[in-house]
């Protein structure tokens, strides 16, 4: 019987063959003993792929790290999360200040409004030996250089703002005659300068120079519509910071060309180029200009004080010849595509990089893996690696279990499996504090969340701690303010909100809210009742809603729970500020600017500060933050602010999670000493937790080193 | 014949086209928005986000949108939004990575679903018919990415071979043989994993179907005129008990493109469901509404198809 027999032997065949094919496949002893290419090769997974290999498009995580190897900032963060120079050998920081001199009004103390002589009377006050205010005499002393502006004219356009739509509105026209202006350069930025230059030339002279005296449209405007015109065209006084970056000579690209000044100012174009949808735009709006000095020096000048501009230079460098107008024109006809809406995005630039960091692109195949070699030519020296592959490994178990086989070197461990790797001596671990923080936040425009006392008592029922311990594992720690644990710019000598439910109720009764007859708290009637919400899908904030709900209903509070899809939740809830509490976090980046998520113009809807956090005195101090070049100020006033919003409560800040990471214990950082002799060390974390820090100079041994004890 | 392909033709198109709308709607009207205009991250100004917003024409309303989507992917100029990849190029390599799990797979359920549904048909109520049927039920029961953990976790410990993605990770130079063989390795796993649940509901379904010819008059007569057993089951019964099968037959063709997430996420094999599932999450509107549409594509051909097959291979419905 043919079909008998069909039936049987062809899937006995086919078992076979598939089964058979075991004994070809390398074991993973042959792949990582018997492979020597294996010990010049970090392997590290991801359960993402890359998006676009180009750091000024991509915003995830995975292209981001890749993008960090393949390309290098003029700067970088070192082991204490101080600015280093990458590409830039050095830069230096310093402002240039304007001001108008107004013809109509001498300053105080002179009878004559001539510009010369408002340019004297400071000198002659720099120089002077007379005692006056120690603060105007730390401004004086930053300003090196005067010079007089003659006046001129010019013409200037603005759009009509009166509400229709951009495309409508007519273009005004002004007519110009500047008055002279005095610029001074000041060898550091001064955020305080003309207020206390008026202490010398007098309390007011800088709000009384009336600008719109000196322009006139060629549309008939409103008296207060050309004021405001006027302020904007003929600002009385202008601080411009600007930094000059003096480039590291001999830097190439893994092409062989030579970095240079004009790729940083590519950079900077390619970053504002509308048509590129570069995600990055508003960290360089405040940039009034990029000139280039020379091959090896830029000049960046800034519109305004915005000391998070600094930061922004760790932008990876791309390289103008590989991507400029001809560059994408040549492409955009190679691929036949419209020469004119090519972009860089559309660029295939950007799934093969070419950038001048310390491993060069090799391969990408679209969620297997990325493959980079090392760069020979790095300027501080190749890698010690060969090789560095990304796989992308999308099932965390997956992940796991190719790491126990050796072929991924590092993991990341989940927090109920730390106590079992910690200890495990196969491999070595490290652990630190992520950047960011988890909270509950109250929507301070509502009964009764606007009074600090019962967000205080909310915050004072939960036992953190056991959050902590039971439903992080151990994995996490207390936080009391907005700013990342590991940074300077967090105050540790602010105490955490203690774990008081009596405490609590005290609070509360001291606020008008009492028990009632079952144990429900009440004022005027009417029983404390709220919702509390938060995302589905991760399981430790739908513990936190539970814990919060059981804590507050012990001291009487009737409190409702709901989870809602991601998108549901922000949208709907969190954006139109439809909700009495969240739990929620924030990740956060090194910088200690505030501004979005706590200044009180950022409340309405689709903004940031959504729980209505309006408070004048951190207001001043998120200004004054954002505006200051100098770390020691910036860390006093962040110390400031971190005290008022742990005094205020507006969100019960919980914890900062801890991350764990295991890797094999044959990785070792391999140098060579003055001597000529190769040391080998075991692999130290930062101060911050970063162990990656010296990644350019680890190595895998075959074996597993023994170090000595003082190692 | 003709006048049936005709009609058959013009009212997959209508369908078609309704599946294109609501498709369309369901995807725009959900709730939740491109990760390209995400409002939580605080880097991303309202002036930004509307400038997404235009070069997606996402600020167009929905039935321009919904022209201007067709009009793209018509012209093979759609692109993701998350890499700017052509969305055609995207699918098709994809595909191709899917495509031999998907053979292997249904290779694998067709071949044995076969044998032991018949077997346990024409054994009805031996051990080997107990036994497949709590085999078959369990099979069904068990969660696949438990099951494709349980898997793992024994070849990996037990037998020190890799298992994840399309081949080994690193293998570097090696013989095309050995290059041949890691990959139908590789293809083991999740194509048996992907077969587990098909194999247990068609046996089932093979079994059944056999014990309802096997009443039949006409075996019975098969039986009664001395024919050997074999040729009774195997001849008589077997044909007719294959005609619901050419049914099913088009219906795997939409299998093609869907892929499983599961499987796929877990093995970390590059194949069709992982792209899927990974656009749905990040809004990728382009990728989705293409899979969606070269989906539905897939299930009218497949249904044309067991159409026309059943035509042929049974002639009671030939009108």
């Amino acid at each position: 019987m043919t079909i008998k027999r069909l039936l049987i032997f062809a899937p006995l065949v086919l078992s076979i063959i598939l089964l058979q094919s075991y004994f070809w496949v390398p074991t993973y002893e042959q792949q990582t003993r018997g492979n020597p290419d294996r010990l010049t090769t970090y392997v590290t997974a991801s359960t993402g792929d890359a998006s676009l290999l180009n750091p000024i498009l991509s915003a995830d995580s995975a292209s981001s790290e890749i993008a960090a190897q393949v390309f290098e900032g003029l700067i970088d963060r070192d082991e204490n999360l101080q600015f280093r120079g990458r590409v830039a050998a050095g830069w230096k920081i310093y402002a240039e200040a304007y001001f108008y001199v107004s013809p109509h009004m001498p300053p105080a103390g002179i009878d004559t409004a001539d510009p010369q002589a408002v340019a004297d009377l400071i000198r002659s006050a720099k120089t002077s030996k007379a005692p006056m205010d120690p603060q105007l005499r730390t401004t004086l002393d930053r300003i090196s250089d005067i010079t007089v502006l003659p006046p001129h004219g010019f013409t200037a356009t603005r759009k009509a703002m009166d509400g229709r739509t951009p495309s409508t509105t007519p273009d005004i026209h002004f007519t110009v005659a500047a008055p002279a202006r005095i610029k001074l350069r000041l060898n550091e930025v001064d955020q305080n300068l003309f207020d206390r230059l008026q202490h010398l030339l007098g309390d007011t002279y800088f709000k009384s120079f009336e600008s719109n005296r000196f322009l006139q449209s060629d549309l008939p405007l409103p008296a207060d519509r050309l004021a405001a015109y006027a302020h904007d065209i003929l600002p009385a006084t202008e601080q411009n910071p600007v930094i000059v970056f003096h480039l590291r000579p001999g830097v190439q690209f893994h092409d062989g060309h030579l970095l240079e000044a004009d790729d940083v100012r590519f950079t900077y174009a390619a970053i504002m180029d509308p048509s590129n949808l570069s995600p990055r735009t508003s960290d360089y709006e405040p940039v009034k200009t990029v000139e280039v000095i020379d091959p090896l020096t830029v000049r960046i000048v800034y519109k305004r004080l915005y000391s998070p501009a600094i930061g922004t230079w760790q932008m990876g460098i791309l390289p103008e010849h590989l991507l400029n107008r001809e560059a994408l024109r040549q492409e955009a006809l190679a691929r036949g595509l419209d020469p004119e809406s090519f972009s860089v995005r559309d660029s295939n630039f950007n799934r093969r990089p070419v950038g001048c960091g310390p491993f060069r692109f090799r391969e990408w195949q679209s969620d297997q893996y990325i493959t980079l070699d090392r760069f020979e030519e790095y300027w501080e020296g190749p890698p010690n690696y060969r090789t560095f592959a990304y796989r992308i490994i999308p099932n965390v178990l997956t992940q796991e279990m190719e790491f126990y086989a050796g072929t991924v070197d590092s993991y990341s461990v989940q927090p109920f499996q730390v106590a079992r790797l910690r200890d495990d001596p196969r491999f070595q671990n490290f652990s630190g504090l992520a950047f960011g923080y988890t909270y509950i936040g109250y929507n301070m425009r509502r009964e009764p969340f606007n009074d600090w006392r019962v967000r205080l008592a909310l915050g004072m029922a939960i036992d953190v701690d056991k959050i902590i311990a039971y439903v992080l594992h151990g994995q996490g720690e207390r936080i009391t303010g907005p700013f990342p644990k590991q940074t300077d710019f967090y105050d540790n000598t602010i105490l955490p909100v203690p774990y008081d439910p009596q405490g609590a109720l005290q609070l509360l009764e001291e606020a008008g809210w009492k028990r009632n007859a079952q144990g429900w708290l009440e004022k005027n009637g009417r029983r404390l009742s709220f919702t509390l919400i938060t995302n589905s899908g991760n399981d430790i904030r739908k513990s936190i809603l539970t814990i919060a709900q059981d804590a507050w209903k012990q001291i009487g509070i009737d409190v409702s729970t709901d989870l809602l899809e991601w998108s549901v939740f922000i949208q709907e809830r969190v954006n139109k500020l439809d909700f009495d509490a969240i739990v929620l976090g924030w990740s956060m980046g090194i910088d200690p600017d505030l501004y979005q998520i706590w200044h009180s113009s950022q409340t309405n809807p689709n903004q940031l500060n959504f729980v209505a956090f309006k408070n004048q005195a951190a207001d001043d101090l998120i200004i004054k933050i954002r505006q200051e070049y100098n770390h020691q100020k910036q860390v006093a006033d962040s110390h400031r602010l971190h005290a008022i919003i742990a005094e205020e409560q507006p969100y019960t800040f919980l914890y900062v999670g801890k991350w764990t990471a295991v890797l094999d214990k044959r990785i070792v950082i391999k140098t060579i000493d003055t001597e000529g002799q190769t040391v080998f060390e075991r692999i130290r974390p930062t101060q911050t937790g970063n162990f990656m820090f010296y990644f350019n100079k680890w190595i895998k041994l075959p074996d597993v080193p023994v170090f000595n004890a003082e190692g | 014949m003709i006048a049936f392909i005709g009609r058959s033709f013009v009212q997959k198109i209508i369908t078609l086209f309704f599946v294109s709308v609501v498709s369309f709607l369901i995807i725009h009207l959900a709730p939740g928005e491109p990760s390209q205009v995400d409002p939580m991250n605080p880097k991303f100004t309202p002036e930004m986000v509307e400038r997404f917003r235009r070069q997606f024409h996402l600020d167009k309303p929905l039935h321009k949108q919904y022209l201007l989507f067709y009009k793209e992917l018509f012209t093979g100029k759609t692109v993701s939004w998350k890499d700017n990849q052509s969305v055609l190029k995207k699918i098709w390599e994809r595909f191709l990575n899917s495509l031999p799990l998907f053979l292997v797979g249904t290779v694998l359920t067709w071949t044995l679903s076969f044998p032991v549904g018949i077997h346990a048909a024409i054994r009805r109520g031996s051990l080997f018919d107990q036994g497949s049927t709590f085999v078959a039920y369990f099979l069904i029961s068990i969660p696949g990415f438990f099951f494709a953990y349980l898997l793992i976790i024994l070849v990996v410990t037990h037998f020190q071979v890799p298992v994840i993605g399309m081949r080994t990770f690193g293998m570097g130079a090696a013989s095309p043989v050995h290059m041949v063989m890691d990959r139908i390795w590789h293809l083991l796993l999740p194509s048996i994993l992907g077969a587990t649940g098909g194999i247990a509901v068609l046996s089932r379904y093979v079994r059944s179907q056999m014990l309802e010819v096997e009443g039949q008059d006409y075996i019975r007569t098969a039986r009664a005129k001395g024919l050997p057993p074999d040729e009774v089951h195997y001849r008589h019964a077997l044909r007719n008990a294959l005609l619901p099968f050419v049914t099913m037959f088009g219906l795997i063709l939409p299998g093609l493109i869907g892929g499983s997430v599961i499987i796929e996420s877990i093995f970390s094999w590059p194949g069709m469901g992982r792209m899927a599932y990974e656009a749905i999450l990040a809004r990728d509107y382009p990728v989705i509404l293409t899979v969606n549409f070269i989906s539905a594509v897939l299930v009218l051909i497949g249904t044309f198809i067991s159409d026309l097959l059943y035509m042929v291979v049974d002639p009671r419905i030939r009108l």
